[in-house]
Parts: structure tokens; C-alpha cells; sequence
């Protein structure tokens, strides 16, 4: 990609999506990101890290805070820095995330014992992302900011 | 257009059930890979094989089947390997502890001869 530079120096090239709430536009999101992110030169296992922490983030933002309500909408924002993709994703907090949720490290052991064994969504976005917080959107709703670093 | 497409075969080679998992293992998965789990354990079998193919996708929610699978596995005695899964998926694997449960091999074959060594030690 070509660099965007004004008088006041290089522009952020940011890219917005606004998904359904709806299970399956997390692959949306996912192949945008990592398009992106391959253009900005991201090597091949970092990219695949990413995928998977977007696909996450935005299938709870359709499942825990929009509530499978497809009328309302996830936004994903995607900005292109010269050293960093951020991704940030934000649903329309039907449902706010808790504290514990967004902290928790789950353990294998205990959880083949309970009859969910899910909850691996947030830890693997915060393993595999380099900077990650948890906010509230603008709009009320959840939101998670997630920094990946270019390495050249 | 956006729904997860899998397939799910089962087949036997050389004492070990394979269940070949071909595209997405998400949370619509669910059925299928249990159903198929069902019918090998129904059959007897000890020995089962995951086989993935390199480029499938598998989120949180898949993971979360595949615990499903071994928590079974532990509590009905087999053994439970996987194969086809990309580099990334391994790392995955790992870090969630799932490789304690499921030896990881990179392709079919190579898990075969992984059961053969171990049911003849």
C-alpha cells in the first residue's frame, strides 16, 4: 500500500465494517483483517494469531452483547498504522461483559469436568494479540481494542 | 452463504478410527463430530483418529467440541490422536492443554504408525 501523508504527516488508513449480528459475518471481519494485514507485510503465523482473535472478538460481540439479534450491529474498525494493525470491535451491549469474563484464565482440567466447556475465547485473544483492552463503546455497548505489532 | 460447511466420514484403517474432519469446526459442528464420535465408540473401537485438513477454520466454540471429545475418550478408556492440523491450530492445541490428552501428528499416516508404536510397546 502506498503511504497516505498530508501536511500534518501520515494518515491512519482506517477501514469500518458494520456486521449483522449474525453467526458466520465473524468471517467477514476475519478475511478483512487478514488481507489487511498481509498487505502491511504481517508474516503468516502472526496473520493466522489475528484471525483468530478477530473471529473471536466478533462472535462474542454477536453472541454475548447483541444477543443473536441480527438487526443490530457489530463495528469493526481496522487501522493501518506504519508499525501496528488495531483492530477494535464494538457490539450495541445488550449484554455487558463482566470483569471476571474478560480476566478469567481457564483450565482444561476443570473444565472437562463442567458441561460447558466453552469460555476460550477471551483468553485467546489476549494470548495472541500484543496490546488488548476491554472498554465500553461510545454507544454503550462492549468494546475490545487489539494492537498486533509489525516486526520488520 | 455464511453457514459453516463440514464434513464428517468415518472410516477404519488398520485398528484406528478415523474420523476425517474436512472444513470448518465451529459451533454448528457440533452434532456431526459427537454423532460421528457415537458411532465409532459404538463400534468398539479404542483407537481414534481427529483428521483435519491444513486449512480449516476452528474457533473457540469448536475447541470447545473437541473437549467434549476428549473428556469422552478419557472416560471410556480410548485413545485419541489428531492429524491435518496447521501449524497454527497445533499452537492452539497446545496452549488450551489439549496435547495432554491427544498426541499431535502432522499427517494420517504418520498417526498410524504413532499407534502402531504405542499399542506395541
Amino acid at each position: 500500500m502506498s503511504n497516505d501523508t498530508s501536511q500534518n504527516g501520515p494518515l491512519e488508513k482506517v477501514i469500518e465494517l458494520r456486521l449483522p449480528s449474525k453467526l458466520g459475518y465473524e468471517r467477514v471481519a476475519m478475511d478483512t483483517a487478514s488481507s489487511l494485514a498481509k498487505r502491511m507485510g504481517f508474516q503468516d503465523d502472526r496473520i493466522d494469531s489475528l484471525k483468530t482473535a478477530v473471529s473471536e472478538a466478533v462472535t462474542n460481540a454477536i453472541e454475548h452483547g447483541n444477543q443473536h439479534d441480527s438487526a443490530m450491529k457489530v463495528v469493526v474498525l481496522l487501522t493501518a498504522r506504519d508499525d501496528e494493525l488495531i483492530v477494535s470491535v464494538a457490539d450495541q451491549g445488550r449484554k455487558p461483559l463482566s470483569q471476571n469474563c474478560t480476566t478469567k484464565i481457564p483450565h482444561l482440567e476443570e473444565i472437562m469436568e463442567q458441561p460447558d466447556k466453552g469460555g476460550w475465547g477471551i483468553w485467546l485473544i489476549r494470548e495472541l494479540m500484543d496490546e488488548v483492552e476491554f472498554t465500553t463503546a461510545p454507544s454503550g455497548g462492549n468494546q475490545v481494542r487489539m494492537v498486533i505489532h509489525l516486526e520488520r | 452463504m455464511l453457514e459453516d460447511e463440514l464434513t464428517v466420514n468415518t472410516r477404519q484403517r488398520e485398528g484406528v478410527a478415523i474420523i476425517d474432519l474436512i472444513g470448518d469446526v465451529t459451533t454448528f459442528a457440533e452434532e456431526k463430530i459427537n454423532t460421528a464420535y457415537q458411532e465409532v465408540t459404538n463400534q468398539g473401537s479404542r483407537l481414534v483418529l481427529l483428521n483435519f485438513r491444513q486449512n480449516d477454520y476452528i474457533n473457540s466454540a469448536g475447541i470447545a467440541i473437541l473437549i467434549g471429545i476428549v473428556t469422552e475418550v478419557n472416560r471410556n478408556s480410548q485413545k485419541l490422536a489428531v492429524s491435518g492440523l496447521s501449524q497454527h491450530f497445533q499452537k492452539i492445541f497446545r496452549m488450551v492443554g489439549l496435547a495432554q490428552y491427544a498426541d499431535i501428528y502432522q499427517d494420517e499416516d504418520e498417526a498410524i504408525q504413532g499407534f502402531k508404536s504405542i499399542t506395541t510397546t
